[in-house]
């Protein structure tokens, strides 16, 4: 006989607790925050035998004030940090807030920086849609589609190093242009790498989108109708897979995306599948842009606006600028008061807009197809924790 | 397309690269090839010069001890503290020196392009780790010294796919 553990309900929780109604059906688990398959947040997933009942993500785990921070550095200290959020795309995280200071400023950029924000922008989503691909395959099961990303995102790696001095975190982009002119003889090697990276990537067709087996696992899971990406405002892959042609680079095009050529990738199912394959399809196209964008580019030029040592902005002002970034649209709001440090920063990643149709996506689904349909939604959690 | 078909199609992908050159940097054997010296900056354009963001060299016959390395980097990482230099020259009066701590730096380089008197830049050499914290604390005097480094290995691409040379 097992002895009873006296339980004391008449003792007054702390505020916020509340002991757990047991059933005897439902079981709720944590899965995270430090779980492989969950990446730094935990998902409490309640599930009636194999079948999920609810789910609830609770972000939050690697929030690290960066809005905060923001306020007490200047326009320019302000660089390095803030696109630690997602440092595997750090050019495009930082591109909303440097358009943003150049509103704000009231500088013009020189074309040739244009172009060259705008190919390291491209680069840097490759690098990081390779990076999730890895991920998403290992969690699939799929170690072959772990490697073969892992490594080829060497490639642009390997570019944006010769470019900005950094492997990951680049601070490459500034208000007025950008810090460094690309090095002699790039563009030979940029266009060369691209093309082998394109001539990879198509091969990752036979092995993985057109595979069975996956196609097993993700068609038909996490359906998100193209009324439900609307209405939960949904960005990115996400929207796009779900049928909705959107796209920040081809409606509000920024910096010289109006000159290129655009496609925008849309697929109509809006399950699981579809969304894995959308970023693929992107990457894709940023090896056209890249191309374009090499070709169109002036020769010679200045790279960077001159910039007073303390930029300002002028009196009370405020700028949103936003950028499809490799997650979805990022954006950017700053309120200026007119002194050299900003007001507030507002940071409006894409991520955090696409975890809110988690809960709608999860339900009624089998737990094994979790982790297909969590990371279909292209999620970063350092990104929406800011 | 049949199921059967396409696990084939995949198997036959996977096989294919058996043939297919490995792309690893064997690396403590061999290193990649970094562009130019290392990333420095001219104040009189305002532009920087491509090259890898590593660990800083300070020329002491420009340092001016103006200081201004220290405050750019007071809203970044605090790593840089100026500290009395023995020796004195005259157009450093001050005597002071910037002092970097690698346990801080970012290596953004808003350093580099802080100074205007072309004494700071960042060299090809990034490894810097250190048993103790305090080896990690780089001195003018050890700033100074221009790193030796060897690396030669490039991506090369043919019909059989990339290597690293």
């Amino acid at each position: 006989m097992t002895e009873q553990i006296p339980t004391d309900q008449t003792k007054e929780l702390p505020p916020g607790l509340q002991l757990e109604k047991v059933d005897d059906r439902i079981m709720t688990l944590n899965v995270g925050p430090q779980h492989p398959g969950s990446g730094h947040m935990r998902i409490i997933v309640r599930i009636d035998g194999d079948y999920i009942v609810d789910a609830d993500p609770d972000p939050g785990y690697v929030h690290r004030g960066e809005e905060k921070m923001a306020e007490v550095r200047n326009y320019l200290l302000n660089i390095p940090h803030l696109e630690r959020p997602v440092i595997h795309d750090s050019c495009n995280i930082l591109y909303p807030y440097v358009l943003g200071v150049e509103d704000l400023v009231g500088i013009e950029v020189p074309e040739r920086a244009k172009y060259v924000r705008v190919i390291a922008a491209e680069l840097n989503r490759c690098v990081y849609t390779q990076y999730w691909l890895a991920i998403y395959g290992i969690f699939l099961g799929h170690s072959t589609m772990f490697m073969w990303p892992a490594g080829d995102r060497e490639l642009m790696i390997d570019l944006l190093e010769k470019m900005t001095g950094a492997r990951v975190t680049h601070s490459y982009f500034i208000p007025g242009g950008v810090r460094n002119d690309i090095p002699a003889n790039f563009e030979d090697v940029c266009l060369r790498q691209v093309n082998y990276f394109e001539k990879r990537i198509k091969e990752y067709a036979d092995i993985f989108y057109d595979n069975p087996i996956l196609k097993a696992r993700t068609e038909d899971t996490g359906v998100l109708s193209s009324q439900d990406a609307i209405r939960l405002g949904t960005t990115g892959s996400v929207l796009r897979a779900s049928g909705i042609d959107y796209d920040v680079r081809v409606k509000e095009p920024y910096d010289v995306y109006e000159e290129l050529d655009v496609h925008t990738n849309v697929l109509k199912d809006g399950d699981s599948y579809a969304r894995s394959k959308i970023p693929w399809l992107d990457m894709l196209e940023s090896c056209n842009i890249i191309r374009q964008a090499l070709e169109k580019m002036p020769k010679s030029g200045s790279v960077r606006t001159k910039l007073k040592p303390n930029p300002k902005g002028v009196g009370n002002d405020e700028v949103y600028r936003r950028v499809e970034s490799g997650r979805g649209a990022a954006g950017m709001h700053i309120i200026s008061n007119g002194k050299p440090e900003p007001y507030r920063v507002k940071i409006s990643p894409g991520s955090f807009r696409n975890l809110i149709a988690l809960p709608y996506l999860l339900k009624g689904e089998k737990l094994g197809n979790m982790p297909a349909v969590y990371w279909s939604l292209n999620y970063w959690p350092v990104e929406a924790d800011r | 397309m049949g199921t059967a078909t396409g696990i084939i199609k995949a198997l036959n992908s996977g096989v294919k690269h058996l043939a297919v050159k490995r792309f690893t940097l064997r690396y403590p054997e061999q290193k990649l090839k970094l562009v130019g010296d290392g990333y420095q900056f001219d104040p009189a354009t305002g532009v920087g010069i491509a090259g890898y963001k590593g660990r800083h060299m300070l020329f002491h016959d420009h340092c001016t001890g103006c200081n201004l390395c220290s405050i750019a980097c007071e809203g970044v990482a605090e790593a840089i503290g100026m500290v009395k230099v023995p020796n004195t020259w005259k157009h450093n009066k001050k005597a002071i020196m910037p002092q970097i701590d690698y346990g801080k730096c970012v290596f953004c380089g808003l350093c580099v392009d802080a100074c205007p008197f072309y004494a700071l830049y960042m060299s090809n050499d990034y490894e810097l780790s250190s048993f103790t914290k305090e080896g990690l604390i780089y001195t003018p005097q050890q700033l100074q010294v221009k790193p030796n480094v060897q690396q030669d290995a490039e991506i090369q691409i043919d019909d059989r796919g990339a290597t690293h040379g």
